[in-house]
């Protein structure tokens, strides 16, 4: 599992200032103009002025820069590559990675304030004031290179900046028009007609809002996100998503306290809310709250595969575009197939030993490396080549 | 063959039985009237209809106009919010002026 | 981190619910049917249903967790309800303002064969006075390209359709023309006799759809459907797989229509159609006009032995199914895409304002216009109640809000005639004035005497039960009303 934040150990006095945002490169004969927009990632100190920073594997032999700073990157930081860009927190000797090259999907994280707490949680709510977040990523945006293919803004929940996730999204479709977005929220916010209708009005090219909704219950949909008055908001906030034009995807977690209304749920989507543009049935991260929620929320997907086919039927009977995320493969039947994405984000995803035999192990998602370490089906069975 | 049933009117309303009557108007030719404080029906059936079919059908016919009562009731009950769904539903198709 | 709550926390405060508007019917000894305001249905044990009318429901009752979630009760956990119903209701009743998309040409009136149950009277070959001038057409055209449908199904009927091929040509040629941006769908119901590689090309090329008889396997066919030379089967076979060849393979259809003579033989009828590699087959209950009145044959079988015809054939069908062998029942599909969806699959037979003129309209071969199909059999049997105007003299505004046909409509409308409006499957049902008029002299009828009504309440339930009792035929039905 690849780790995107860490202390790093200075090697030169540290300055002051507030941290900033640098494009990593290999390059040590960039423009000398543009120098200090990178932080150049060398396995030792490298002879060359203007960088903003260096990040070196080792303190071996070198001539050390004399205006740099000069850090050397733990271990965990290898996947390091040109291209990605980092958050040197000079002060407190802190980098953070927030865009991958080479990932499929980056998530730009925005706060992780929230006004649900779900039981599932894989990034608990956190009170501070923290929208230096939400500036932080419209200096991100700006430095996200233009060939990018998607972003993801997650929380927390988004929508508590209000006007301020508005203009971020207009921030995005200026600087990125080639870009897709994702959104993760809960979508309370929209229930408020002109607040969909600011939003519905950057007309972003390609925006899709991933809503959960975890029951066709009100009161059991309000239990999981642990928010009185949640389901009704929700649902209120796609419909005026909807009125307005915009992408919606709805989100269903599966787990033990949502598993027994799972097909009536799918059945409520289809009835209700015909007109959305996904539904994603998702397996549960043992990670933030799951872990302290186990004994009320875990279920051995082996055992509910028959209710995931279930589901699955009545979602594609209903011509719904339905994806299955985060399952292995020999834990559901052969009948979902169809909807199967091979999904685990690559930043988390593993298999077990048992796996290496498995015929299909390339087509199956594997695991959350949470998963494989605190918890996962007491049946995985390699396929037979 | 003819048959009577009773209801007290106090319980259920004369359109409860109407309705009820309605409903088995195949099986049965009735006669309400009102006496007193009941409600008093007077089925003639059919000629082929035996004394057993005959029972049966006018134990239906008690509980239909259970069912008829609870419909009323229901119905009664509903009916603003009915309406206030119905506005609602046809206020942005035109159907209704000055949309 | 703070405390987690247990789910009572965000139970009802209160023990007080309110009730949603809905619908309870019987479905048999034990259980009722019941719809809310949406036309979605539940089935519940009987006794439940008093017990939530009278507010005495508990609300961690399973049954109460139930029916708030299928919006036919709310509490103070949630208020979203009126909204989904609403948006529901409106999805429903959405084709209604485009108005009338089938436009029926009867473009003769001449026909070679004498069905038992035809519903027109037929003409012999040589009365040429019963054919539909292009004068006519034309008018007639007019009146159809003034509905404000986008997609308008136009369909060739007779007699004998083929018999007048070439002013059916002129009106293909016409109506594409003059079509602007509505989409037009050409069909021709024809018995396939007189088909020509000529013809086929024509529809080929203007993108016609055929609509044939096939009453069953050779025997009940010929029976059913003479004609000089007693090989309508024969015909009917070859001019399918003509039409296959020139057209493609789904762009023939075939309806039965059932008579004495086919009841009791259901399998073999369908097994025909698998026969013949149609994907599904209509499984149709006689009509009561024109030749069936007159010869009595309507009378010859009653609602209650069509129906174990109907439910034996739709066994066979989910048989044929189980065992991997797609194919479906028409009927079947309709009613269940208005159960299980808020789409209106259309079938304007079965729909409640009733289809006539504002779902269907027909042009008769002698200019004149009558509300349906069956209005202008109920005209051949000398009763003109529901012939609206004529082609050369009247408006489409004197013909589309012309009483005679407001009237039946408004008299008819499921919502307020007695019964109807309390029967919970009303939603999925229809008004047919025209049948109530022609059998019962009223536009409603009597429902507890409606054959109509035996019929229609025999098939809902029937669904429903097999739905409920069984998971292939739920994931099968489910399918078939999503195909509509």
């Amino acid at each position: 599992m690849l780790k995107l934040s860490g202390p790093i150990e200075p090697l030169t006095p540290p300055k002051d200032g507030a941290g900033a945002l640098f494009t990593i490169t290999t390059d040590p004969s960039l423009p000398v103009a543009i120098r200090n927009r990178f932080a150049l990632l060398a396995d030792g100190p490298v002879d060359r002025t203007g960088y903003a920073a260096q990040l070196v594997r080792s303190t071996g032999p070198g001539v050390w820069p004399r205006d740099s700073r000069l850090y050397r990157l733990p271990e965990h930081f290898a996947y390091l590559a040109s291209g990605d860009i980092v958050f040197l927190d000079s002060a407190r000797g802190f980098l953070h990675t927030l865009f991958r090259k080479h990932s499929p999907h980056n998530s730009i994280l925005l706060t992780e304030q929230c006004n649900h707490y779900c039981l599932m949680c894989s990034q608990p709510p956190k009170t501070p004031d923290d929208s230096h977040l939400l500036r932080r990523a419209f200096d991100l945006v700006s430095l996200i290179p233009s060939d990018t293919v998607r972003i993801g803004f997650t929380g927390g929940e988004p929508t508590l900046y209000g006007q301020g996730l508005i203009d971020l999204v207009r921030h995005m479709k200026a600087q990125l028009p080639h870009t897709s977005l994702d959104i993760l929220t809960n979508g309370r916010r929209f229930k408020d007609r002109e607040f969909a209708k600011t939003f519905a009005e950057v007309a972003h090219h390609d925006c899709l809002l991933g809503i959960p909704i975890y029951s066709d219950d009100p009161v059991r949909h309000d239990y999981v996100v642990q928010a009185e008055g949640a389901f009704d908001e929700t649902v209120q906030g796609i419909l005026n998503l909807k009125r307005f034009g915009q992408k919606v995807e709805i989100r269903v977690v599966l787990h033990k306290q949502t598993i027994d209304r799972l097909v009536k749920t799918c059945e409520f989507l289809a009835r209700n809310l015909l007109f959305v543009d996904h539904v994603a049935l998702m397996g549960l991260e043992i990670t933030g709250f799951t872990r302290a929620n186990l004994e009320l929320v875990w279920i051995d997907p082996y055992d509910y595969k028959d209710v995931l086919s279930e589901a699955v039927a009545v979602l594609n009977s209903y011509r719904m575009n339905a994806s299955v995320y985060n399952h292995q493969l020999c834990v559901v039947n052969r009948d979902v197939e169809r909807n199967y994405r091979r999904s685990i984000s690559d930043w988390k995803n593993e298999y077990l030993e048992s796996c290496a035999p498995c015929a299909r192990k390339n087509e199956c998602g594997g695991f959350f490396s949470s998963s494989k370490m605190y918890k996962h089906s007491q049946h995985i069975t390699p396929f037979p080549g | 063959m003819k048959a009577e049933i009773t209801f007290d009117a106090a319980v259920f309303s004369l359109d409860a039985v109407k309705a009820a009557c309605y409903r088995l108007l195949d099986r049965f030719s009735p006669e309400i009237e009102l006496d007193g404080g009941k409600v008093v029906c007077h089925l003639s059936f059919d000629e082929s209809v035996s004394p057993a079919a005959a029972e049966l059908l006018t134990s239906n016919l008690r509980k239909e106009v259970l069912d008829q009562d609870l419909r009323l009731r229901l119905k009664v009950e509903t009916e603003p919010v009915r309406n206030l769904i119905l506005a609602h539903a046809f206020s942005k198709t035109g159907l209704i002026a000055d949309e | 981190m703070s405390e987690f709550h247990s789910i009572d926390s965000y139970r009802p405060r209160s023990s007080q619910y309110q009730l949603l508007p809905f619908r309870f019917t019987e479905l048999d000894d034990k259980r009722f049917v019941a719809t809310n305001l949406a036309g979605e249905f539940l089935v519940l044990p009987k006794e439940v249903v008093p017990q939530v009318i009278r507010h005495e429901l508990p609300t961690n009752d399973p049954w109460y967790v139930e029916l708030r979630a299928r919006h036919f009760l709310t509490d103070d956990s949630t208020s979203i309800a009126r909204d989904l119903l609403a948006i529901k209701l409106r999805t429903r009743y959405e084709r209604l303002a485009e108005f009338t998309s089938l436009h029926i040409f009867v473009v003769t009136l001449r026909c070679e064969h004498s069905c038992q149950y035809c519903q027109v009277s037929r003409q012999s070959d040589n009365k040429r006075e019963f054919d539909m001038s292009w004068d006519d057409a034309e008018r007639a055209l007019d009146l159809a390209l003034r509905s404000p449908s986008p997609a308008m199904k136009i369909e060739f009927q007779g007699g004998e359709p083929l018999l007048n091929g070439d002013l059916i040509r002129q009106i293909v040629l016409e109506a594409e023309r003059r079509r602007g941006p509505k989409q037009l769908e050409f069909v021709i119901a024809t018995n396939l006799a007189l088909i020509n590689s000529e013809f086929l090309a024509f529809c080929s090329a203007h993108d016609i759809h055929i609509s044939t008889s096939l009453d069953g396997p050779r025997d009940l066919h010929n029976r059913n459907r003479p004609r000089p030379g007693h090989d309508s089967y024969e015909r009917t076979i070859q001019g399918i797989k003509a039409v296959r060849t020139a057209l493609g393979r789904n762009r023939v259809s075939a309806l039965m229509t059932t008579t004495e003579a086919s009841l009791g033989r259901v399998k073999e009828i369908i097994d025909e159609y698998l026969a013949q590699e149609f994907s599904g087959i209509f499984l149709r209950p006689i009509s009561p006009y024109g030749f069936a009145i007159r010869t009595k044959s309507y009378l010859k079988y009653n609602t209650d032995r069509w129906v174990d015809f109907y439910k034996e054939g739709l066994e066979y069908i989910i048989d044929l199914n189980r065992q991997g062998l797609p194919f479906r029942e028409f009927y079947a599909s309709t009613i269940l895409t208005k159960m299980l969806t808020s789409r209106d699959p259309g079938y304007v037979d079965l729909t409640s304002p009733a289809g006539i003129g504002i779902g269907a309209v027909v042009y008769n071969y002698n200019g004149y216009v009558y509300a349906s199909d069956e209005s202008r059999m109920l005209a051949e049997m000398g009763d003109e109640k529901f012939r609206l105007g004529h082609v050369q003299e009247h408006s489409y505004e004197d013909i589309f809000l012309s009483p005679k046909l407001l009237e039946p409509l408004q008299d008819s409308f499921a919502y307020s005639s007695p019964m109807c409006h309390d029967c919970a499957f009303e939603p999925f049902c229809g008004s047919d004035p025209v049948l109530h008029w022609a059998l019962y002299k009223d536009y409603v009828g009597r429902k507890p005497e409606s054959e109509f009504c035996r019929r229609n309440m025999a098939i809902f339930r029937y669904l429903i039960g097999r739905m409920e009792s069984d998971l292939f035929v739920r994931k099968l039905f489910l399918g078939w009303a999503n195909r509509c």
